[in-house]
This record gives structure tokens, sequence and C-alpha cells, in this order.
């Protein structure tokens, strides 16, 4: 019994061993370290993603132009709330606050910018600069965007199936029947 | 799986779904009271709606607008009247191009420019153009020019999909035309 102990206490700083540790004296989100560095991660990309944007609206606001997606009305309104709303989510999702709606709505925006990036890709459009474009398919920025945001999607999905539908994540242990 | 068993899982579910609308409008609410504030008092904030169209986004403090009439800018190309500049790379370029137009990537802007507009004089009639409604290149090319002293610069918006459309002279690269 000490040794097995000791062991898990080295294992602690693994992923999955703790995934089969179920020691009740471990902190309830120890047991579920990939949903965390998941959620820290992407409360970390959301959270880098809005300083730019807060630091410089003027700019984002033409970059939500050259998407050519939004009339022109709501360029602007756009502009000045999205990157609060990354802000609040990235620190929602990594203090584990308001979980089911902060991932909800996180997945809500990551399907928009892949829908966005992709409808643009697939009319021939440069979103860097809302140009018409020959070369956009074999434009290795796009291609990088396209991949990047697809892991981004990817880890979205991931927390929202542990969220809500397996509602494990930091659940307390009593409330689970 | 019995009765009571089903009924818990669906109190869960409309649970969790009310969780998410009151949370979620919450979040959005939050962060939109927090950026509008902040857009209010910033130096710098944006105006809530802003016009977006080409004509304003070319016009200057000063009330002065950039934009060029394609009819305009096809009487300045006859009579050899302005130089015609293009900011798409220059891959795009060598695909096709306003005839006699030179090429000035906007995203290589500080290798092209020194070469490209050694011989021109600030007073030189330019033309900036790229290609789509929304391409900014133009505009950005026209707006750096305008600061680096030449203040004869227009922009031609949409321009390479008008002037073909008008069927007014094009050319390839010559590299490119020979090979085909």
């Amino acid at each position: 019994m000490e040794h097995s102990r000791e062991n898990s206490a080295i294992c602690s700083q693994n992923m999955e061993a703790d995934d089969h540790d179920h020691d009740t004296s471990l902190p309830a989100g120890a047991r579920h370290h990939a949903q965390f560095w998941i959620r820290l991660l992407l409360g970390a990309i959301f959270i880098i993603a809005s300083a730019d944007k807060i630091y410089n609206p003027e700019g984002f606001a033409q970059a939500v132009y050259n998407y050519q997606i939004l009339p022109d009305a709501l360029i602007n309104l756009t502009a000045i709330i999205l990157p609060w709303l990354e802000l609040i989510l990235g620190i929602f999702l990594i203090v584990g606050f308001w979980l089911p709606g902060a991932v909800t709505l996180a997945n809500g925006l990551l399907v928009v910018f892949f829908g966005s990036l992709v409808f643009n890709v697939a009319r021939g459009l440069d979103v860097h600069c809302g140009c018409f474009s020959t070369s956009t398919d074999g434009d290795p920025t796009t291609a990088w965007y396209l991949i990047r945001d697809s892991a981004f999607l990817l880890m979205g999905a991931y927390l929202f199936f542990k969220v809500m539908i397996s509602r494990k994540l930091e659940e307390p242990i009593g409330a689970r029947s | 799986m019995d009765r009571v068993e089903v009924m818990n899982m669906t109190n869960k579910d409309s649970r969790v779904l009310f969780q998410v609308i009151l949370q979620g409008g919450a979040i959005l609410a939050l962060a939109s009271v927090i950026a509008l504030s902040v857009n209010q008092f910033r130096p710098g904030g944006l105006p809530l709606v802003a016009d977006w169209s080409p004509d304003a986004q070319l016009t200057l403090g000063s009330g002065d607008s950039l934009m060029i009439s394609l009819d305009e800018a096809g009487m300045l190309f006859f009579d050899r009247a302005a130089l015609f500049l293009d900011a798409r790379s220059s891959d795009e370029y060598a695909e096709g191009h306003i005839e006699g137009a030179v090429n000035l990537p906007w995203d290589e802007f500080d290798e092209h420019f020194a070469p490209v507009m050694a011989d021109i004089s600030p007073e030189t009639p330019l033309i900036t153009y790229c290609d789509g409604e929304g391409c900014a290149l133009s505009k950005e090319l026209a707006m750096t020019l305008l600061a680096k002293g030449y203040n004869n610069v227009r922009v031609l918006v949409n321009g390479w999909t008008l002037w073909q459309e008008k069927r007014l002279p094009v050319e390839m690269s010559e590299n490119l035309s020979h090979n085909q």
C-alpha cells in the first residue's frame, strides 16, 4: 500500500496516469488532468487572441471588414464586443467558472471562425486583405489558418463533450448520480 | 433503463440546457457592457456604426475622396496621363494586369518601393488598384504613398475586375506570355 501511494504521487505529473486513480484524497480536478490542460490551453488561446484586438480595435475592425461577411452596420459593434467576449471566455475556461455556458459560447465562436474562413477560401477571397485572389488555395498562410482552426475546434469539441455530454468535468463527487 | 431513470436524465438535460442559456446570456451581456463602456471612454474608441463603403473609406480628413471612377481612369489611361500601380502580389500581376501598370505589391512594399518609385516625381498622377470591392491593398498603398509625399494618388476600387469587364487593354508579364 505504501509503495503504491508513492507511485501514484510520482505519476501525478502524468496526465493519463491520474485518470485511473480514484484516490478520493486528491482534489476533484486532479482526476481530470486532460480536461484541465485543454481548458487551460484553449482559455490561454482566447486570452492571447483577444489582447491585440482590444489594444487595436481599428485594425480589428478592418480585419472583420476584410472577411466580407457581416453587413457594414455590424462591423464596428463586432470589433468592439468580440474581443472582450473572447477575454471573458478565456478567463472563465481557465478558472472553471460557468463552464456549460462558457464552453458552449466558445464552441459557437470557434465554429463561426472556422466557417467564415472556409467560406472565404471556397469563394476565392483572401481574408488578409479582403481581395479576390487566384492563389488562395495554395497560400501557405491560409492553409496554416485552416489547420490551426481545426485544432482549436477539436479542443472545443472535446471540452463540449466532457462538460455537456459526459458531464464529469469538475462536478462535485456528491452531485454525480 | 426504468422510467425513473429516464425522467432523471430528462430533468438533468433540461437543467443543463437552462444553465447554458442563462450563463451564455450573462457572459454575452457582461462582455457587451464592459466592451461598450471601455470603448466609450478610451481614446481612439470606435463609432458604434460606421460607413464602410469604399467611398467613405477613401475620404480623407479634409473631405477629399481618393476614389476615381472607371471612366475617369480609362480617360487618363488613353491619354497616358497617369501611372497605374498594381498593389497585388507579383504572381497575380504576372498572370495579368492593366497594360503598362507597374507592380508595387503592398505585402512587400518596403523591398519594392525604392526601385519602383525611383524615377517617379511626386507630382505624377498615380492610380492604385487591386481586385475585389473590399480589397484593402490599393487603399493602404495609396495612403502610404500620400504620406511619402506623392500627392496625386487615386484609387480605382475593384480595379482589376472592372477593367476586365470593360475589356480595356490588359497584358501579361513577358516570361509568362512566352510560355503560353
